[in-house]
């Protein structure tokens, strides 16, 4: 009881006790560390109510109206989108191996695997903007009733998003390959958000293309 | 701190503590210095309809509960300023079985007695009354009424002789709604801009006008005269200017204006006029 | 002599040295405390304007179409001082509003959660504490939108702080000032999400050693359920006005419907419905911290601990959780489905159990105990007061059948106001006075804290219980000139004498004004450490005002929070009160096995 309470203080400077599996050592986060965590889990907590209730408008509007897609209005497409989710995982899987390398001080591998991620962010932005511009011509514009309106109003809110992450993504691969420029929280916590925001866009495709 | 300043201040807070309860009281005394017309103008409204009295008993069941509930309460409270000031020593109790099953017997009587009372009258009320709209339409002579409520006024529509709303022969009257005593009339609501409440206080009921949905209300008159119709949600700036005039007219003399309109309604009849023509088939279904 | 407990404490949060510099000492500071005053200066300043907002509807209600005196050229000068129906609607939407989100909401939340939580569980800061400077910033931001409403071309908001669509979209309110309100409305929402996950977080990590769940002050048991229902329900209002706001500028058609609706539109009661997940709750939000402080402040000022601490606990638990499922009673009159209805009837019926518990608890702490009419003892009993008129006038609206009569009518206004106005005004009040010593390091003078109090206490009951009346007699909320119609008219008298009584409790208030800064600025002396004969960490383990550490030791916590009078306790020290932290001559520790009572 006492050895574990110790060990976990080993990051506040107590003495290191043996450990038979380092690497699990150095993986254990300090105090301050799971309250940052904490602090995260609670965040992504009220932002997914913040999805759910915008989710829960949706399917509101949806069950009221008398067809979906309403009949004059283009279907949307499935295929570009589709593509994007594979990118979108692909850029989360690159964020988790960026954080596990990061945990266990391989800095470069670490930069790089965030580079990856957030190029891999940029596309799928980038195809998010085909899709709108691809639509947009068609004369699918928001004030168009309720099926653009929750379209674009829940497309977008989720690419703010993403820019928002893609951004720290960018600040983090740059700094990362330096040994003291980034704390370990840091990268962890920004990659529960991409996960988070990931994880949104599934079911975002889900709702509003597959369904 | 005296002993007569402590003294002082508990028969104070005593003092408005009772003093408070006696103007909640007054509330229920309210009707009792009503007058017979004008309105009475404290307490309620002169209950004009058939059904009213069922919402008006549960209003007086709850205001005489609570002010039992208050009271007793009151009493505990003033007691305990008055008697266990700074002079008194303090109990070392964390609470014990006794007390704390005083709380919890308190609170389930409570919880049974007044709330499950409520509970149970509510549910027969609305399943029986105020929410029974196939009952209600299914009565000998039901009155039908459409009511398209908007920035400031009601337009309402009859469905004229033929019984069909969207008719010629339709009525339409503004700020004007006529039904006849001992009939229950069965109103459907829409707005065409933002949302309005339909509220007739001498009924004791109300029901949200809300665009792109109907929504459906519906009562028993039982005394004859004009009362008002009034807007209950705000509604922009003239909100407080949208009141109508509900009347309620002897059978036979609804029968013979409603007639009468509906002759000059067929007469006056524009079909070119697209702005007259707003109502809707009846709705049969939510 | 320090634990292996406190040690690991101390390890995790070491000291800092305090900031130097004045920008970051007092203006852009870290430090919870400093946030908590700016929440406090923020939120009183405000509540000056809801106030004047309020006095301005009131003189509306004794006095349509005559000019406002004094104040009325001033603000109204191009309809020679007279309120016009255009204007009164932004008196009530921005007195609503200001009053909810912008003054009482930071005093019981940013004030009070700020100071009080890591204070009273033994932290030398919150979790976050940029994160917290960041979020009184962000509150500020929205405060800036509110002002620069006003300033607008066609006014402030004024769909009514529910800001139902479409009324609040362009159909019914178009112009900027609407616009900004909502978008306030979504920053502020944004503030108060960073300061709940810091609270939650905060009460979670940071309690010091011994200090279990339920040895926590009530005061903390009420800011940290308050910080949860915060952190789950006010994203979902941060959504309602999001989606609000792109119907109003990007032409979407989530809440439109009616003639101006493209194809078919949307529905404006999914805005309702969205507002009321959050509104619903946020009622609790306000008053979770003031039943918390009311829990601490009662049993120390009646000498004896709290009564049936666990089941307070549980019963505030409880309310917090029901809180979201009750929400449906604010919409009986729209047209839901009866089933739906008869449901939230059930869930709001019930949830009157758990707040009855704690009304009870309250009775029973002073049952038998040694009480002492301090000014904050005085707030705190009539807290109970108005909450107990709030609490069992809500009965009638649970209720589907009344509230058929019932609602939108001015009896709604008095029963929300005496629970979410006047308890948690007067509870907010409590607060201030009992922890201004603790906050400013001086005590508030007793004579004119007594002399507020009873403007405030027997002001603000005539008021709302004139609501209740008007309202009783059906006269519907929110109307430039109820006497339009004939029923209301003989109510007339009873609305001017309510207005008297409110302008009474208006002027009342700046003897507190008076008081502040007297006490500030005057020439107080010190309160010393422990003023109350408290018994929390507060008081007990630091200085009034704390210094930036809180703590010079991060305390040990042996016992619950209410020890008082415990013979035991008398005996060891002569003392009635025993700190939660401290340890008593002789080894024994009397009151740890209470605890958990």
């Amino acid at each position: 009881m006492l050895g574990a309470t110790l060990g976990r203080g080993a990051a506040s400077g107590l003495p290191a006790p043996d450990v038979p599996d380092l690497k699990a050592y150095r993986l254990r986060p300090s105090e301050e560390e799971v309250t940052s965590y904490v602090g995260m889990v609670i965040f992504l907590g009220s932002w997914a109510m913040m999805f759910a209730a915008l989710f829960f408008a949706y399917a509101v509007v949806r069950v009221r109206a008398p067809g979906w897609p309403p009949p004059d209005q283009p279907p949307l497409p499935i295929l570009l989108p589709g593509l994007n989710t594979a990118v979108i995982a692909a850029s989360s899987a690159a964020v988790a191996f960026a954080v596990r390398a990061h945990a266990l001080g391989r800095h470069r591998r670490a930069a790089r695997a965030l580079g990856l991620g957030a190029g891999l962010g940029a596309l799928f932005l980038a195809l998010q903007a085909v899709v709108w511009a691809g639509l947009w011509r068609d004369g699918f514009l928001p004030s168009g009733g309720p099926y653009p309106s929750a379209f674009y109003a829940l497309t977008a809110f989720h690419a703010l998003h993403v820019l928002v992450g893609l951004a720290a993504l960018g600040v983090l691969a740059i700094r990362a390959p330096s040994p003291r420029g980034l704390s370990r929280s840091a990268v962890r916590l920004w990659g529960m958000f991409w996960h988070f925001v990931g994880a949104v866009w599934g079911a975002l495709y889900v709702a509003l293309y597959l369904l | 701190m005296t002993a007569p300043r402590v003294g002082r201040t508990a028969i104070a807070l005593a003092v408005s503590l009772v003093g408070s309860a006696a103007t909640l009281a007054a509330l229920a005394g309210g009707a009792a210095w009503a007058a017979p017309l004008p309105e009475p103008g404290y307490g309620l409204p002169r209950d004009v309809s058939v059904d009213g009295h069922r919402i008006d008993h549960l209003l007086y069941f709850t205001l005489g509960a609570i002010t039992v509930v208050f009271a007793v309460v009151a009493a505990l409270l003033v007691w305990s300023l008055a008697r266990h000031n700074r002079e008194h020593p303090a109990l070392y109790s964390h609470g014990n079985g006794r007390s704390i099953a005083v709380v919890v017997g308190a609170v389930a009587a409570l919880l049974v007695g007044v709330d499950g009372y409520l509970f149970v009258h509510t549910l027969g009320d609305m399943r029986s009354t105020f929410w029974n709209f196939p009952r209600a339409e299914a009565a000998e002579g039901a009155v039908r009424i459409e009511v398209n409520a908007h920035q400031w006024s009601w337009d309402a529509r009859y469905p004229g002789a033929d019984g069909k709303f969207g008719t010629p022969d339709d009525v339409v009257t503004l700020d004007d709604v006529r039904v006849p005593v001992g009939v229950p009339v069965v109103v459907q609501l829409a707005s065409t801009d933002v949302i309005h409440s339909m509220y007739l206080p001498n009924f004791r009921v109300k029901q949200d006008a809300v665009p792109g949905t109907v929504t459906r209300l519906t009562f028993r008159a039982k005394v004859p005269g004009e009362y008002e119709i009034a807007c209950a949600q705000h509604c922009g700036a003239n909100h407080y200017k949208m009141r109508g005039v509900l009347t309620v007219l002897a059978p036979q003399a609804f029968r013979e204006w409603l007639a009468e309109a509906g002759e000059d309604a067929r007469r006056a009849y524009d079909p070119e006029d697209a702005e007259a023509h707003w109502g809707w088939e009846w709705r049969t279904e939510p | 002599m320090s634990t292996i407990a406190q040690v690991l404490a101390e390890a995790s949060q070491p000291i800092h040295p305090p900031p130097t510099s004045f920008w970051r000492r007092y203006v852009f500071s870290t430090d919870h405390k400093v946030i908590a005053r700016q929440f406090l200066w923020a939120g009183l300043l405000f509540l000056l304007l809801g106030g004047t907002l309020a006095m301005l509807i009131r003189w509306q209600w004794a006095f349509p179409y005559r000019p406002v005196p004094a104040l009325g050229r001033l603000l109204f000068g191009s309809s020679g001082g007279v309120i016009g129906p255009a204007t009164y609607q932004h008196l009530f939407t921005t007195h609503g509003l200001v009053m909810i989100f912008f003054a009482v909401t930071p005093v019981l939340i940013g004030c009070f959660g700020n100071f009080l939580i890591p204070l009273m569980i033994g932290a030398r800061d919150m979790a976050f504490p940029r994160l917290n400077m960041y979020s009184l910033w962000t509150f500020l931001l929205s405060q800036l939108l509110v002002l620069a409403s006003f300033l607008t071309d066609l006014g402030s908001a004024g769909a009514g702080w529910t800001t139902f669509p479409p009324l609040s979209t362009n159909v019914g309110m178009p112009g900027l000032g609407q616009t900004l309100v909502v978008a306030a409305i979504f920053v502020t929402g944004v503030s108060s999400t960073m300061g709940a996950i810091n609270y939650v977080t905060t009460v979670i990590r940071m309690r010091a050693p011994g200090m279990g769940y339920l040895r926590l002050p009530l005061t903390v048991w009420g800011l940290w359920l308050t910080a949860i229902l915060n952190a789950l329900f006010v994203p979902v209002l941060g959504s309602a006005a999001l989606l609000l706001l792109l119907d109003r500028n990007f032409g979407t058609q989530f809440f439109i419907a009616g003639a101006s609706a493209v194809r078919g539109g949307g529905d404006p009661i999914l805005f309702q419905h969205l507002f009321w997940i959050f509104g619903h709750p946020e009622v609790y939000i306000l008053i979770l911290p003031a039943w918390g402080i009311l829990g601490d402040v009662l049993a120390i000022f009646a000498r004896k601990p709290h009564h049936w601490y666990k089941g307070t606990v549980w019963a505030m638990v409880l309310v917090t959780v029901l809180s979201a499922m009750v929400y449906g009673h604010h919409m009986f009159v729209t047209g839901m489905s009866p089933l739906l209805g008869e449901g939230f009837m059930l869930f709001t019926l019930l949830i009157s159990a758990p707040s009855m518990v704690v009304v009870l608890n309250w009775v029973a702490t002073l049952w038998r105990g040694s009480l002492r009419f301090d000014t904050p003892m005085l707030f705190a009993l009539a807290t109970v007061f108005v909450f107990g008129v709030g609490g069992l006038t809500g009965l009638f609206l649970a209720d589907i059948s009344m509230d058929l009569y019932l609602h939108d009518t001015m009896f709604v206004v008095g029963h929300f106001h005496f629970t979410m106005a006047a308890a948690s005004f007067i509870g907010a009040m409590t607060g201030v006075y009992f922890w201004f010593p603790k906050l400013f390091g001086r005590s508030l003078d007793e004579r004119l804290g007594r002399a507020h109090f009873w403007f405030t206490f027997v002001g603000i009951t005539a008021v709302f219980a004139g609501q209740l009346v008007v309202g009783w007699a059906g006269q519907q909320r929110r109307l430039f000139d109820p006497f339009q119609y004939t029923f209301i008219q003989g109510l007339r008298g009873l609305n001017q004498w309510t207005s008297y009584a409110a302008f009474a409790l208006f002027a009342g208030q700046f003897l507190f004004v008076w008081n502040f800064f007297k006490t500030l600025f005057g020439k107080a002396a010190p309160a010393g450490a422990n003023p109350w004969e408290a018994t929390t960490l507060e008081w007990t383990e630091t200085s009034s005002p704390p210094p930036f550490h809180n703590f010079d030791r991060i305390p040990e916590v042996v016992r619950g929070p209410h020890e008082l009078s415990n013979p035991e306790v008398r005996r060891l020290t002569g003392r009635d009160y025993a700190g939660q932290a401290e340890v008593l001559p002789g080894g024994g520790e009397p009151g740890r096995a209470a605890a958990g009572v």
